[in-house]
C-alpha cells in the first residue's frame, strides 16, 4: 500500500515527539523531591536560631558581634546548597567510578589530621585550616566510606560472599582507626553503625551479621582490657547513668546534669526565645555545638524539642522512601546509609543532651554549629535527591 | 511481589515496601524500621519524662542554681517615751567574720592546687587585740570546716575600721545593725530586748517584734557557673522596709522617779524587790512601770534573768488593806453604808472556825467607816462585807478588774487570782473582804484605784500611746472606753475616806503625804504564801496605792515593796509613793492643792507623828502576829487574816 509523501515522515515526528513528551515525563529534573529540601532547610533555620540565642549572652558580653557564629553558619550553608546542588547534577552511578578517588582522598585528610597540619581542640585533633577554613576530615570520610561500600555491596548484587564481607570490613575499619586515634570516639561508632546498616541492606547473611557484632563485643572488651580507650573516654561513657546524683555532679556527670537541668526547665512550653538562661549563662557547656538541643528544650519546652524530632523523622521517612523507590541496589544503599547515619547521630546526639546517651562529641545534623557537617550534611541531601531523580 | 494485603494500611512506607519487597535490601530496611521505632519510642519517653513529668523538678535546680538572692535587713523600728525620748534604737555596728577556706590549701574544681592565703594563727594574732579575744580561741574558729565563721559582732564601728585597715585575707567586715537602749537600765523591764540577730526576745520589744522589725529587703541575683554574679543579669531589688516606730505611755522622768525610789527601798529596807506603776487617771496611760533590781539591756547577763521580768505584770501578790477601800466602795453602792454609818467594832470577830482580830483596838464600840478606812479596821471592814454577802463582793473585785488581766496587752500578763463565790469557804468572805485569800498584780491594783480616782468609771491601763510609720505621723492605738462601776458619788465618798487614811491623825499611811499637794491612799501588809503552797510564810509584802490631787485626781501610783524589812506597808511603801507621785505630779504638771498643813514646814511634824503611828502598829503586829492557816493559792484561806 502506498503512502503519501512525508507519511512515514510524518509518522516518525509524531512518534518521536509521543517519545519526547514521555520521555521528558521521566526526566530527572522533573522528580525531584521539593520536601527533602524544605526539611533540611527548616532544621538548619531552627539550628540558627538556636545558635543565635545560645551565644547572644556570652557575645554580648565580650563586646562582640551577636551574630558572629550565625553568619559563619550562613556561609556554610550557602556553600551547602552549591554542594547539594553538585552533588544532585552528576548521576549518582557515575560515582562508582570515582570511588577510589574519593575514598583515597578521603584517606589522605584523615592521615594528615593526625600530622602537625592537623589543629587540636579541646584535646581533639579533628581539623586541618585551610587559610580561614576549618575543614573536618571525618565528616568527608563518611561520605566515602558510604560511597565505597554501596559500590562493594552493589557489586555483590545482593549476594555477598565472605570476600565481600572482608573487603567492606577494610574500608571501614581503616578510617574508622584513624578517627579514634584523633580521637573522636563519637564518629567512630557512626562508621560502624554505618557499616553495619550496609552490610545489613547489602544482602550479608545473618550468621555473618551476627558473627560480626560477636566479634565487635569481643574487640570493644579487649580494646578496654588493653587500655586502647582511655580511662577517661570510658568514664564519660557511663557517667552519664549518674547524672541525676548531685554527687557525681563534679566530675563526668556535670555536662549531663547541666544539659538535663537546661531542658527539662523549659518544662512543657518553653521559657521562650532568648528567654533561657541555663543555656545563655554557659551553664551547659558547648551549648551551640554538641549541646544546641538544649537550647530548644529550655527555650521552646517539649513542643519544640517535638517538633524538631518530628521534623527529623520527616527526613528519614523520605530517605527511606527514596532507598525503596531507588532504580538499584546502588542507590538503595547510598540512601539508606545516609538515613541511617542521621537516625544514629540524632538519637547520639539529642540521647546525649537528655541523658540516655553517652557524652560523646557528636554533631546534631542540620543543627549544631560547625560548617563542615553543614556542607556534608547538604551534601548528603544532594546525593538523595540524586538517587531519588534517578529512579527510572 | 505483594505482602498481606492488611499490611498496606499501615503506612505509606509499608506499602512502598510491598511493591518493590522482592529485594533483599528492601526487605531488610523494615528491619532498619523496627530499631528506629524503638530509638524514637526510648527519646520521647525520656523526653516526656523531664520535660514533662519532672518538668518543676528541673525548673526549681535551674533557679536554686542561677539564682543567689541576698537577705538586706531592715532598720528595726525606735521605741519612744510619750515625750518623743529615745527609749530603744538600732545603730550600725560592725561584724567582723571570716572565710576559713582562705587557710587551707584548696583545688579549683578542675583540679589546680589553690595554697593557703594566709595562716589561720598569723591571722588570728592581728586580730586578737582588736577584737579583744583568745588568740587559740580566735584561731580554731578560723580553721573551723566552714565557709563562713563569726569573728566578733555588732561591735563598734572604730573596730570595724581598725580590722579593715589590716586587710587580712579571707578576714571581712559588714554592717549590721546593733540594738541600743540609750536610757541603760532605764524602763528595761517594759521595752525589754532583742537577741543578736534583731528578734524581739523580752517585754514590748517581743510583743510588738511584729511591728518593729519592719520587713526585710531581698536582692536577686543571677550567677553565673562559679558563682560569680552576673553583671548583665537580672537584678531584682526589694528594698528593706524600716521598722515601725512604737511611742510609749511612759514619761522618762516619771519612770525616772519610779526607778529610783524603788530602788532605794529595796536597798533601805533590804528587801527582795519593788515594783512602781503610775497611772494616768484620765486615760489609763502608763506613765511609769519600775520593777527593782533592774538590769542594763545593752550589757545584760544570763544571771540577770530574774531581773528581766516586769514584776508589775508578770507577779501577784494578796493586796492586803489596800482592797478594804474596794470593799468598802461596794457597800456604799449598795446602800449598806454611808461614809458616816456608825459600825459595832469589836475587838475580834469569829466566823466559822477563825477568829479575826482587831490589830490595835480602839476600845471603842462603834467606828464609823470614816474611822475603820483610817484605822485600816479589819473587823469593821469584814462586818460591813458580811452584809454585803459573797456574790456582791466577788462581783465588784471583778469589776474592779480583779481576776483577768487589764488588757493592757503585755505579754505574759497574769490574771491575778479570785475563786468564784460558789468555790468559797464560810471564811472566804471575811478573808477577802481585808485583801488576803486573793491575788493581783500591781497594775491590777493601780487600775482599780484608777477607777475609784476617775469617779467610779474604769480605767483601761495602755502603755503604747500609738505607732509612727513611713509618713511620720503617730497613728493612736485607740483607747478603750471603761465602764461605770460605781456612781460618781460612792467614789467621791471613798476618795474622801482614804484622804483620811494619809491625813487623818490615826491615819496608816501619813508618810504617803507630799508636799503641796492633798493626796489620798491606803496602805497594805500582807503576809506571802508559802513557796510550797502550804500556807502563809514569815515573809511580807508591803503596799500603798493611792492618787492625787484628792479633789481632781490626775496621777494614781501603786507601790509593791517584795519582803522588807521592816515590812509595814505604811513605813515601806508610803515614802515611795510620797516620792514618786511628788515626781509625778512636777513632771506632769499638775497644779498643787495642797493645804497649809502639807506645805513643807508642817510635813516634818506630820512625817514625826506619823511615823509613830505607824511604828506603832507594826510594834503591834509583831507582837500579835497574825495566825497563820492553809490558804493562798491552795483554796482554804481559813484564819490567815492580817492588816494594819
Amino acid at each position: 500500500m502506498e503512502t503519501g509523501f512525508g507519511e512515514d515522515r510524518r509518522a516518525k515526528l509524531l512518534r518521536e515527539r509521543v517519545q519526547d513528551r514521555w520521555g521528558s515525563a521521566y526526566a530527572p529534573v522533573k522528580h525531584l523531591d521539593p520536601l527533602l529540601v524544605v526539611l533540611a532547610l527548616l532544621l538548619t533555620g531552627v539550628g540558627l536560631i538556636a545558635i543565635y540565642s545560645a551565644k547572644l549572652t556570652a557575645l554580648t558580653a565580650q563586646g562582640l558581634s551577636p551574630t558572629l557564629y550565625i553568619s559563619t553558619q550562613l556561609i556554610a550553608l550557602v556553600i551547602g546548597l552549591v554542594a547539594m546542588v553538585v552533588a544532585s547534577l552528576i548521576d549518582y552511578r557515575h560515582l562508582r567510578s570515582y570511588v577510589a578517588v574519593f575514598y583515597g582522598a578521603a584517606i589522605v585528610l584523615l592521615i594528615l589530621t593526625l600530622t602537625p597540619l592537623g589543629t587540636e581542640i579541646n584535646g581533639s585533633q579533628r581539623w586541618i585550616l585551610f587559610g580561614p577554613l576549618q575543614l573536618q576530615p571525618s565528616e568527608i570520610a563518611k561520605i566515602a566510606v558510604l560511597i565505597a561500600l554501596a559500590a562493594v555491596f552493589h557489586e555483590a548484587k545482593g549476594e555477598p560472599g565472605l570476600g565481600h564481607v572482608g573487603i567492606g570490613l577494610v574500608l571501614t575499619l581503616l578510617p574508622m582507626g584513624l578517627v579514634f586515634l584523633q580521637p573522636d570516639l563519637g564518629t567512630s561508632i557512626v562508621f560502624v553503625w554505618l557499616a553495619a546498616t550496609l552490610f545489613l541492606l547489602g544482602g550479608v547473611q545473618a550468621r555473618y551479621l551476627v558473627s560480626l557484632i560477636v566479634a565487635g563485643f569481643v574487640g570493644v572488651i579487649v580494646a578496654l582490657q588493653t587500655e586502647v580507650i582511655q580511662a577517661y573516654q570510658l568514664s564519660r561513657l557511663t557517667s552519664f547513668l549518674g547524672a541525676s546524683d548531685p554527687a557525681l555532679a563534679q566530675g563526668g556527670a556535670f555536662h549531663t546534669r547541666q544539659s538535663l537541668i537546661a531542658i527539662g526547665s523549659g518544662q512543657f512550653s518553653g521559657k521562650g526565645l532568648f528567654e533561657g538562661t541555663q543555656t545563655a549563662l554557659s551553664y551547659v557547656p558547648e551549648n551551640h555545638t554538641d549541646f544546641v538541643f538544649t537550647v530548644i528544650g529550655e527555650e521552646f519546652g517539649f513542643i519544640g524539642t517535638s517538633l524538631t524530632l518530628a521534623l527529623f523523622l520527616l527526613l528519614v521517612w523520605r530517605g527511606l522512601r527514596i532507598a525503596v523507590m531507588a532504580k538499584e541496589l546502588f542507590g538503595t544503599l547510598l540512601a539508606g546509609g545516609i538515613v541511617s547515619m542521621l537516625a544514629l547521630q540524632v538519637f547520639i546526639n539529642v540521647g546525649m543532651t537528655i541523658g540516655i546517651m553517652p557524652v560523646t562529641g557528636l554533631p546534631l545534623p542540620f543543627i549544631s554549629y560547625g560548617g563542615t557537617s553543614l556542607i556534608v550534611w547538604f551534601a548528603m541531601i544532594g546525593l538523595l535527591l540524586n538517587v531519588h531523580m534517578r529512579r527510572f | 511481589m505483594t505482602e498481606q494485603p492488611r499490611r498496606r494500611r499501615f503506612s505509606r512506607v509499608a506499602r512502598i515496601l510491598s511493591r518493590t519487597g522482592d529485594q533483599v535490601a528492601v526487605r531488610r530496611i523494615r528491619w532498619l524500621l523496627g530499631i528506629y521505632g524503638l530509638l524514637i519510642v526510648v527519646v520521647f519517653a525520656q523526653l516526656i519524662s523531664i520535660q514533662v513529668v519532672d518538668a518543676d523538678d528541673y525548673a526549681d535546680r535551674s533557679v536554686r542554681q542561677r539564682e543567689r538572692t541576698i537577705t538586706l535587713p531592715a532598720v528595726r523600728g525606735r521605741i519612744y517615751d510619750r515625750d518623743g525620748d529615745v527609749l530603744a534604737t538600732s545603730v550600725d555596728g560592725a561584724t567582723v567574720y571570716a572565710d576559713p577556706r582562705a587557710y587551707r590549701p584548696t583545688e579549683t574544681p578542675d583540679g589546680t592546687p589553690v595554697p593557703a592565703a594566709a595562716a589561720a594563727a598569723d591571722v588570728a594574732a592581728a586580730l586578737a587585740p582588736i577584737l579583744g579575744r583568745d588568740v587559740a580561741d580566735l584561731t580554731e574558729r578560723l580553721e573551723q570546716d566552714a565557709h563562713f565563721v563569726y569573728l566578733g559582732r555588732q561591735l563598734d564601728w572604730s573596730v570595724g575600721e581598725e580590722v579593715e585597715a589590716l586587710d587580712l585575707p579571707g578576714v571581712a567586715v559588714l554592717a549590721e545593725p546593733k540594738r541600743t537602749y540609750p536610757g541603760s537600765a532605764l524602763a528595761a523591764q517594759v521595752v525589754g530586748f532583742t537577741g543578736i540577730d534583731g528578734d524581739g526576745l523580752q517585754g514590748l520589744e517581743a510583743q510588738y517584734d511584729g511591728v518593729l522589725r519592719g520587713k526585710p529587703g531581698t536582692l536577686l541575683l543571677e550567677r553565673a557557673p562559679g558563682g560569680l554574679d552576673i553583671s548583665t543579669g537580672i537584678r531584682e531589688l526589694r528594698p528593706s522596709q524600716v521598722g515601725t516606730d512604737l511611742v510609749l505611755t511612759l514619761d522618762r522622768d516619771v519612770q525616772h522617779a519610779a526607778e529610783v525610789a524603788a530602788a532605794s527601798a529595796v536597798a533601805e529596807f533590804d528587801a527582795n524587790a519593788a515594783t512602781v506603776v503610775v497611772l494616768e487617771v484620765a486615760t489609763g496611760d502608763v506613765l511609769a512601770m519600775a520593777s527593782s533590781p533592774g538590769y542594763d539591756p545593752n550589757a545584760r547577763i544570763q544571771d540577770d534573768q530574774d531581773a528581766w521580768r516586769n514584776r508589775a505584770i508578770t507577779d501577784v501578790f494578796e493586796p492586803g488593806s489596800t482592797q478594804k477601800a474596794l470593799t468598802i466602795a461596794a457597800a456604799i453602792e449598795e446602800g449598806i453604808v454611808t461614809a458616816e454609818t456608825d459600825v459595832e467594832v469589836p475587838g475580834h470577830i469569829r466566823v466559822a472556825s477563825s477568829t479575826f482580830r482587831e490589830l490595835s483596838p480602839t476600845g471603842e464600840p462603834t467606828l464609823t467607816v470614816g474611822d475603820i478606812m483610817e484605822r485600816s479596821s479589819n473587823v469593821g471592814t469584814i462586818r460591813i462585807a458580811q452584809e454585803l454577802g459573797d456574790q456582791r463582793l466577788d462581783h465588784y473585785l471583778r469589776a474592779f478588774g480583779y481576776g483577768s488581766p487589764t488588757g493592757s496587752g503585755f505579754p505574759g500578763e497574769a490574771s491575778g487570782m479570785l475563786m468564784p463565790p460558789e468555790d468559797w469557804w464560810p471564811t472566804s468572805l471575811p478573808t477577802i473582804a481585808i485583801g488576803h485569800g486573793v491575788a493581783v498584780t500591781l497594775l491590777q491594783l493601780a487600775g482599780s484605784y484608777a477607777t475609784l480616782a476617775n469617779d467610779g468609771r474604769s480605767v483601761a491601763p495602755r502603755v503604747v500611746l500609738g505607732t509612727v510609720g513611713d509618713d511620720g505621723r503617730l497613728k493612736p492605738v485607740a483607747a478603750r472606753s471603761g465602764e461605770q462601776i460605781v456612781s460618781p458619788s460612792t467614789a467621791h465618798q471613798v476618795q474622801g475616806l482614804l484622804e483620811r487614811a494619809v491625813t487623818g491623825d490615826r491615819g496608816t499611811g501619813s508618810l504617803a503625804a507630799v508636799p503641796g499637794y492633798m493626796v489620798a491612799g491606803k496602805t497594805g501588809t500582807a503576809r506571802k504564801p508559802a513557796t510550797d503552797g502550804s500556807g502563809y510564810s514569815d515573809q511580807y509584802v508591803a503596799t500603798f496605792a493611792g492618787f492625787a490631787p484628792v479633789h481632781d485626781p490626775q496621777i494614781v501610783v501603786a507601790v509593791m515593796v517584795d519582803e522588807p524589812n521592816p515590812f509595814y506597808g505604811g513605813i515601806v511603801a508610803a515614802p515611795v509613793f510620797s516620792e514618786v507621785m511628788e515626781a509625778a505630779l512636777i513632771a506632769r504638771r499638775v497644779a498643787p492643792d495642797g493645804s497649809a498643813t502639807t506645805l513643807p514646814a508642817a510635813m516634818d511634824h506630820a512625817r514625826a507623828q506619823a511615823l509613830e503611828v505607824a511604828e506603832a502598829a507594826q510594834a503591834s503586829l509583831d507582837e500579835n502576829p497574825p495566825p497563820s492557816g492553809p490558804g493562798g493559792a491552795s483554796g482554804d484561806p481559813e484564819t490567815d487574816e492580817q492588816g494594819d
